[in-house]
């Protein structure tokens, strides 16, 4: 059946429709809730209350747009209230991987560059969280989630110049933060 | 070209935004460059360390434990099937109640109901507080015709007097 079939039946109360939806987009959004609170139960419960507030905002939702869209924003302004509860956090400890990632990659061996990556994939993901809350979201949804440019701006309802000069903000603050722990062979990326 | 706009250029570099003549000026400034160079691997670096090895699936039964919230706040919220159709139902009886108050006013034949006096002097267009007035004081000298002749009366009778006499 096709989405906006699925979308239809559920705007008129059919839970078995909304349930495919459901299925369809869990991962999606879970993954969106975790980048952004590094959580997994918080990220549970905070994907599960997009949920309920889609379903029953559906009589709203116009069949124009897309329905995953739509879902992505509920669930950004979800994880902001709720991060606006919580308040910023202030603190991160970093000593304790420090050393490892100071390791020049000559000098380590195969497993300790593993480490080492994976160290810094959790500093990484840790410094975001002190960011200010809207360069913290475009990370997510462009360099974590992967979305598109023009995905990006319709759910964050931005203009694509906002879109490509708060992405550009958010990275270069990252990588002032970082630029200490950050190898100088990064690995593949388009250029 | 300078190394401030090579970092945007770098930055959007890897979204793969740039075109054919910017990213010739990026390379050819990052032959020269030894800080941009670093620059850009450090950003190679940042963007592979965001990227998450495995993405977390979402915990197992989502939607069996989703579904039992959702029945719940159905409970506690019969007013949402009033926002989903109620809403709707508004211009609706409103139309309705247009279209009814029409049909009375051009279809219904109008009452014949006896005017009051002084209906009847505003049909007639004339100032009713001075018709009214004129009868007030007809009404007027009949009452005082009545207390003249009770007072006669009691003055007969010698009973007590009043205080206005002519």
């Amino acid at each position: 059946m096709e989405e906006k079939e699925l979308v239809r039946l559920s705007k008129e109360g059919n839970e078995e429709a909304f349930s495919i939806l459901v299925k369809k987009y869990k991962t999606k959004m879970f993954n969106l809730a975790f980048s952004l609170t590094r959580d997994r139960e918080m990220a549970d419960d905070l994907a599960q209350e997009a949920f309920i507030k889609a379903y029953f905002a559906l009589p709203k939702f116009k069949l124009k747009s897309e329905f995953g869209t739509w879902l992505y924003r509920i669930t950004v302004n979800q994880v902001k209230d709720y991060l606006r509860k919580k308040g910023r956090m202030k603190e991160i400890s970093i000593e304790n991987i420090k050393e490892i990632l100071l390791l020049k990659e000559d000098e380590a061996g195969r497993e300790e560059r593993e480490y080492a990556e994976e160290q810094r994939r959790k500093l990484v993901h840790q410094v975001i969280q002190v960011l200010p809350e809207k360069y913290k979201v475009i990370l997510s949804l462009r360099d974590i989630q992967g979305l598109s440019y023009g995905e990006i701006t319709k759910i964050l309802k931005i203009s694509p110049g906002t879109a490509d000069s708060r992405l550009h903000r958010a990275r270069k603050m990252l990588r002032k933060k970082l630029a200490p722990f950050l190898s100088q062979k990064g690995g593949n990326h388009e250029m | 070209m300078k190394c401030k706009k090579v970092e945007r250029f770098i930055s959007r570099s890897f979204d793969g935004l740039l075109k054919k003549e910017e990213k010739e000026e990026l390379e050819e400034h990052l032959k020269s460059c030894p800080l941009c160079q670093t620059k850009r691997e450090e950003y190679q670096s940042l963007l592979k360390a965001l990227k998450e090895k495995d993405l977390p699936e979402a915990k197992p039964y989502f939607w069996e434990r989703l579904q039992p919230k959702l029945k719940e706040r159905k409970r506690y919220q019969p007013w949402s099937l009033w926002k989903q159709w109620g809403i709707r139902a508004i211009p609706l009886s409103m139309l309705v109640v247009i279209l009814l108050a029409a049909v009375i006013v051009l279809f219904l034949p109008p009452k014949d109901e006896k005017l009051s006096q002084s209906e009847a002097f505003l049909l007639r267009n004339l100032n009713p507080l001075q018709e009214t007035s004129t009868l007030l004081e007809e009404e007027g000298l009949e009452n005082k015709n009545m207390m003249l002749i009770f007072t006669a009366m009691e003055e007969n009778n010698g009973a007590r007097r009043y205080p206005y006499e002519k």
